[in-house]
């Protein structure tokens, strides 16, 4: 039987801000060399529901203010459906700000209040100009359950956030923070895992040099659409890890 | 104190150039303005004829040295940050040489344009707005928040200041736009020069003035195109210059946008388009940018690449030159090329594909430009093996391909400012900076 994957890519001409289509270019390319077809749908201003609906794998990046502003309104107006089913096992994987908008609430950094989908059960707060923004490399050591088969435990990644990130009771952290901030530089959490839902504060291209991260989402959207169980043929993963090697060496 | 700040500033110029001692770009001025925070009002006003601004994210350099020539050329006595010190300290500098100056020429940082505009008093300014992409995110904010920033200045000008804007870009274009007297607008004008595909680096294709997605007829390459808003009455303002008015003397579509903006500085000035197209016959490159040099008896051109539109360009130009060769690709993360280097990913290396020519990669980051290289798949889909290589330390990079360049052929060398930098060290056995 051949696979197919349907990727939803929340509004990428304003939510891809710094690289985050390397997690799509990663997706793609390892799945076609595994012989899984894929096609990538814009979740935009002109996406039906019933397209919103027949999606396999989310995937969020992050967007600038202005930008965002543009996009509010309609994601809104999307957030149930995307809620339901990622409440059923729709797995996902949202980058750098795109979090901030499916958990509980952003306060802005005027201190004003946005609504989230209250998908996630998180919510962020910016400080203000006069806190730092969080950045730099990062490098994490993967603690949420759902890792618990894979051997190679840390990500590496880098990050860039002016708001800081608390999670709830309802979601695990992704990972601890070996080196950088994570979620808010003080309880030691990076990122959430909700469900088959990965979000982190790793921007950029995330898979690029995690690529246990990418066949692992991989597989879980497979699974989850197929409902069985699925083996993913091994790849020459020998420069990724190199790569991996390399920022974990520098940076740690 | 002013006085004093000059006089030691000059002084420290002097010693700086003649003992070959510390950043001459920047180290006097760095003095001069800590003996006297308000140094640069003063010597702002020392040219006689006015002052030239140049900012933009992309071509600051090749503009502001264009202007240079042709100025310089036509009997104008310039100064001019050569060795792009595009801060405070650096214009400061530049101007603690100044004598007898008629026009100072400053190229200057995106985010430092606000502190110098409010130091230029009453003098006589002409302002260059070239364009606005993302790049180094983490330093130097959002496009939009800095087109703000922008947006205020213009307001505030004198009325008597010369606007010059890049029409092509939507943000720069509704800057202007509210300025009515003294405004020219530079475009290319030529649907020869619109791409296939809209490329995956854009920043501001939804309407300035209502955020709707603005609707383009084609685009030069990232967001410049023309283009109209299909909700509001925003549009793109008519042409002052166009691509068909000047020749440029480099490769590359960015250059003309360079040509143009040199140009319209310099029609501003007075000189005539006739004395404008002679001058820049004759223009060669500044450091880095397109450089053409011999190393080891091949021709080696080096491209600095530092962000993902710049690097978009460069791919186009090369893929585009009638001289063809072999191509390094060097990343580096320090603090001038900025320390993430997510951006690679937004880059359209896709264009790559099929490249006949061997590619080489290294930089401190080779091995993420090496996993960026194995996702485009340069050589083949069907696993063969692929023909581009990491080579991590750069002055065996750069040995390696210069022995793959044949004699007929150009080595390409896309480089970020600090790889750029290192490359010139080795191919021109000498520092510039």
């Amino acid at each position: 039987m051949s696979l197919k994957l349907t990727i939803g890519w929340l509004y990428p001409d304003l939510m891809s801000t710094y690289g985050d289509r390397g997690n799509i270019i990663v997706l793609e390319k390892r799945c076609a060399w595994r012989g899984i077809e894929v096609d990538v749908k814009p979740i935009d201003f002109s996406m039906s529901f019933d397209d919103l609906k027949n999606i396999d794998l989310y995937f969020g990046g992050g967007s600038q203010d202005w930008q965002q502003g543009i996009l509010l309104q309609d994601l809104q107006k999307k957030g149930p459906t995307v809620k339901k089913m990622i409440d059923k096992g729709t797995p996902g994987l949202f980058v750098c700000g795109s979090p901030q908008l499916l958990g509980n609430y952003y306060q802005n950094i005027d201190g004003t209040r946005w609504e989230g989908l209250h998908i996630l059960d998180l919510y962020t707060v910016h400080f203000g100009r006069k806190k730092p923004r969080c950045i730099g490399n990062t490098i994490i050591q993967l603690t949420a359950d759902c890792f618990s088969d894979i051997p190679i435990r840390t990500v590496v990644g880098f990050e860039n956030h002016g708001g800081r990130t608390y999670l709830g009771k309802s979601v695990q952290p992704f990972g601890r923070v070996i080196k950088g901030y994570g979620n808010n530089g003080e309880d030691g959490t990076e990122g959430a895992v909700y469900k088959n839902c990965i979000a982190t504060y790793s921007h950029g291209p995330l898979l690029t040099k995690n690529p246990h991260i990418a066949d692992f989402i991989i597989k879980n959207a497979l699974e989850y659409k197929y409902n069985k169980d699925i083996q993913l043929s091994p790849l020459d993963d020998t420069l990724e890890w190199k790569a991996h090697e390399y920022c974990i060496n520098r940076f740690s | 104190m002013d006085t004093l700040a000059v006089i030691v500033g000059k002084l420290i110029s002097f010693l700086s150039k003649t003992l070959h001692i510390g950043a001459g770009a920047t180290w006097p001025g760095e003095v001069a303005l800590s003996i006297s925070p308000d140094i640069l009002s003063i010597l702002l006003s020392i040219p006689k004829k006015g002052i030239i601004i140049v900012a933009g994210t992309n071509g600051k350099t090749t503009t502001t040295l264009m202007i240079d020539k042709i100025l310089s050329d036509n009997g104008e006595k310039v100064i001019h940050n050569t060795s792009g010190a595009n801060l405070k300290n650096g214009i400061v500098s530049s101007l603690l040489s100044a004598q007898d100056t008629d026009w100072g020429i400053f190229e200057v940082d995106e985010n430092a344009l606000p502190k110098i505009i409010k130091d230029v008093g009453n003098q006589n300014v002409i302002l260059v707005l070239l364009n606005l992409f993302r790049d180094q995110l983490d330093r130097y904010g959002e496009v939009t928040a800095i087109g703000e920033k922008w947006r205020d200045i213009v307001e505030t000008l004198s009325p008597k200041t010369k606007v010059i804007i890049n029409a092509d870009d939507p943000l720069l274009a509704s800057i202007g736009k509210n300025k009515l007297t003294h405004t020219a607008f530079f475009g290319l004008g030529n649907r020869n020069y619109y791409i296939p595909h809209v490329q995956h680096a854009t920043d501001s294709i939804y309407c300035p003035v209502c955020k709707t997605k603005l609707q383009y007829t084609g685009f030069y390459y990232s967001h410049l195109g023309d283009y109209s808003c299909q909700s509001c009455h925003f549009a793109h303002p008519k042409n002052t210059i166009i691509e068909n008015d000047v020749q440029s003397p480099l490769e590359g579509v960015y250059n003309i946008y360079n040509t143009l903006a040199a140009s319209a500085v310099s029609l501003a000035t007075g000189i005539s388009k006739i004395r404008i197209e002679q001058s820049l016959s004759t223009f060669t490159p500044a450091f880095g940018r397109m450089e053409e040099v011999v190393y080891k008896n091949k021709k080696v051109k080096i491209l600095l690449s530092k962000n993902p539109t710049g690097f978009n360009e460069s791919l186009r130009t090369v893929l585009s030159s009638s001289q063809k060769g072999p191509m390094m690709i060097l990343l580096n993360d320090r603090i001038p090329d900025g320390t993430d280097v997510s951006w690679i990913w937004d880059v359209d290396f896709e264009q790559l594909h099929g490249y006949q020519y061997p590619i080489i990669v290294s930089g401190d980051r080779a091995l993420d430009m090496g996993v960026r290289m194995k996702y485009v798949e340069v050589s083949n889909i069907q696993k063969k093996k692929q023909h581009f290589e990491i080579v991590n330390n750069l002055s065996e990079a750069i040995d390696k391909a210069v022995i793959l360049t044949k004699k007929t052929e150009t080595l390409w060398v896309l480089a970020t400012y600090s790889a750029m930098l290192d490359v010139r060290k080795i191919v021109t056995g000498r520092k510039i900076l």
